[in-house]
């Protein structure tokens, strides 16, 4: 395993959330606490996903968010230019990637691979355009087919890989193979679900992709819980999402297993600069919880067991 | 908020641009937008120009639909979102084609307006009248079917506490070289997806339209080289504006 590169703070936003480059360098001219950035998952050519309306968004607190925007990417080519354009100043990079077979992933991956730290492979999205299968169907929920995935993305590139997986799967099995076939961490995980959100006034569903993937405070305990449970088992890097908003939820991931900690639903409805005061009051309450003791005394440190070395890095 | 509401009203505005007014009012500051759903044919963003209606141009396919509502059919509203202008002195409203229309709850909630409004025809200048009874109004029109006969740059620059600009973004582009950065305000328009600050879609130089804007000061623009170059089409790619 190689182990992934410092990040610190150990905070990132997740997947298909801010996605762009040049959003990411707005949160670190504006002080957030995000030591590293995640881009849109990167496919392997152009698409523009679903028609609006994409998202559900919570009424009230704590409900949950469905987004069915389906993995719309401008193709690898144009993803080279901009991620050449606009670096990051300090933080580091994540790039996430998904392909329609292993050998679509293998390609996106080695040319991507120039501009990550870490390539994070998107196993587990639930949503589609009407008509076709998710990502989480065809590959995600199926151990052989991932592992399949994870070699040819570890074929594809030197830099750590991620597999980051689906709450609807068998994800200890799908784990299992990618950690087999090379995989450096694990992401747990992706949205939950699909959901469904009809609209009473109109009678119908209100996402144009119809179900949505669940997201926000309402997946914490379901990925919490993956993320304990690879843990348990692998001991390896992972990254937690879902759910996390505060500085206890993230603590709890740490606590669980997680060594970095994504955000997501978490930024709904907030300027720049409130975005980034949620990440350093997230990152503060993290600290004074640590008391002047390292990120890593804290991970995994739920488990009965003393966490092992390998996910200490 | 997301609600459901049905159309009151559909007002002719000129043979491009209608009124949909609906049976709710919306509290809302000058600025917000809502986006409006048509089942099946999309969501999209528009500012309120009455707390309970909004001014559509037709531009494409869901403009048209949404302009051909009847009395009695129901629309999806999400919102209101995004930040509106801050309390304006004196201002100067500045606004082309549909955008004119973007500005009248701005101009009803200010104290001492005025007005310059531009357009292709008279056609395209809406609420003269109304606008006319708040303050001085001036206009240009490319053909010279109302007021001076040009663009609505040839009206600039004029003496005024603040100005609020809103229309096509060239045209904002070209008012922006003769305005003070520090007390005028634009109003940016990018394809949105989310409309709530998640999926990055809506960004003009890394701020994110619909929660960092739609309204934002000159002197943020210093720092946008994007705005009036460039945008992100719905799968990303860039294009040209
Ligand atoms: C915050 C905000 C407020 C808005 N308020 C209003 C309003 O009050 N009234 C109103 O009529 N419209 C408003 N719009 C624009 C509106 O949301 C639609 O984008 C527009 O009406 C196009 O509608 P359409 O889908 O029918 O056309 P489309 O089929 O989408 O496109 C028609 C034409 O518009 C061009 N176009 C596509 N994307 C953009 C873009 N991002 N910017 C400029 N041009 C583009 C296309 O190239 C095409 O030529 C607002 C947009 C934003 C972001
Ligand atoms: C609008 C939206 C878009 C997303 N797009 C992606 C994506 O492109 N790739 C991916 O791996 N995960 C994607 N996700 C999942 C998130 O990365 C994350 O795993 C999930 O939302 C849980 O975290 P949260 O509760 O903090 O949002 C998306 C989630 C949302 C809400
Ligand atoms: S439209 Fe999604 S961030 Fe603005």
């Amino acid at each position: 395993m190689t182990a992934l590169p410092e990040i610190s703070p150990p905070l990132i936003n997740a997947s298909g959330i801010l996605s762009y480059p040049e959003v990411f360098r707005a949160f670190e001219a504006s002080g957030a606490a995000l030591g590293g950035y995640v881009t849109k998952s990167v496919g392997p050519a152009e698409k523009m996903g679903n028609e609006n309306p994409v998202v559900v968004c919570p009424e009230v607190e704590g409900q949950p968010l469905l987004n069915s925007l389906a993995l719309p990417t401008q193709s690898p080519e144009d993803w080279e230019t901009d991620l050449a354009e606009t670096r990051l100043e300090n933080a580091r990079l994540i790039v996430s990637i998904y392909g329609g077979d292993s050998a679509e992933f293998g390609e996106v991956a080695a040319r991507m691979s120039p501009f990550a730290d870490i390539i994070e492979v998107n196993l587990g999205c639930p949503n589609k355009v009407p008509g076709e299968v998710t990502l989480m169907e065809s590959i995600g929920q199926r151990p052989d087919l991932s592992g399949e995935v994870i070699g040819r993305v570890r074929g594809a590139t030197k830099k750590p890989v991620i597999a980051k997986l689906s709450p609807n799967s068998d994800y200890l099995a799908v784990a299992a193979a990618c950690m087999d076939a090379g995989a450096d961490g694990l992401g747990c995980g992706n949205t939950l679900g699909p959901g469904l959100a009809i609209d009473t006034g109109t009678g119908k569903a209100i996402l144009a992709g119809v179900t949505g993937g669940i997201s926000g405070p309402a997946l914490k305990p379901v990925n919490l819980r993956m993320t304990y449970e690879c843990y348990a088992r692998f001991g390896c890097p992972i990254i937690g999402y879902g759910g996390i908003e505060s500085w206890e939820d993230a603590v709890e991931y740490a606590l669980a297993g997680a060594c970095l900690l994504g955000i997501g639903t978490a930024f709904l409805g907030k300027s720049t600069s409130e975005a980034a005061g949620l990440t350093r009051r997230i990152w503060e309450g993290v600290q004074a919880y640590l008391g002047g003791a390292p990120f890593s005394e804290l991970v995994g440190r739920a488990h009965r067991e003393p966490a092992p070395e390998s996910a200490r890095a | 908020m997301r609600e459901s509401v049905r159309v009151i009203r559909n007002l002719v505005e000129s043979p491009w641009t209608n009124t949909l007014f609906f049976d709710r009012e919306i509290a809302c500051e000058p600025g917000q937008f809502m986006m409006v759903w048509l089942p099946r044919l999309g969501e999209k963003p528009f500012t309120l120009s009455y707390p309970n209606g909004i001014t559509v141009k037709r531009a494409g396919a869901f403009t048209d639909a949404l302009t051909a509502l009847e009395p009695g059919d129901t629309l999806g509203l999400r919102g209101p979102l995004g930040r509106g202008y801050p309390p304006l002195e004196r201002p100067a409203l500045i606004g082309g084609g549909v955008g004119i229309a973007e500005l009248r709850l701005l101009a009803l909630r200010s104290e001492s307006p005025t007005f310059i409004l531009g357009g292709r025809t008279a056609e395209e200048i809406l609420y003269f009248d109304e606008f006319q009874s708040l303050g001085p109004v001036k206009v240009a029109t490319e053909d010279g079917s109302l007021g001076e006969k040009g663009l609505i740059t040839d009206l600039l620059p004029v003496d005024a506490g603040s100005y609020a600009v809103c229309g096509p973004e060239r045209m904002m582009v070209a008012c922006r070289s003769v305005l003070p950065d520090d007390r005028t305000y634009y109003a940016i328009e990018r394809y949105m997806k989310c409309a709530v600050g998640l999926c990055g879609q809506c960004t003009c130089s890394g701020l994110r339209v619909c929660v960092d804007g739609p309204i934002f000061q000159g002197a943020k623009l210093e720092h946008m080289p994007d705005f009036g170059r460039r945008r992100r089409s719905k799968s990303g790619r860039w294009e040209k504006i």
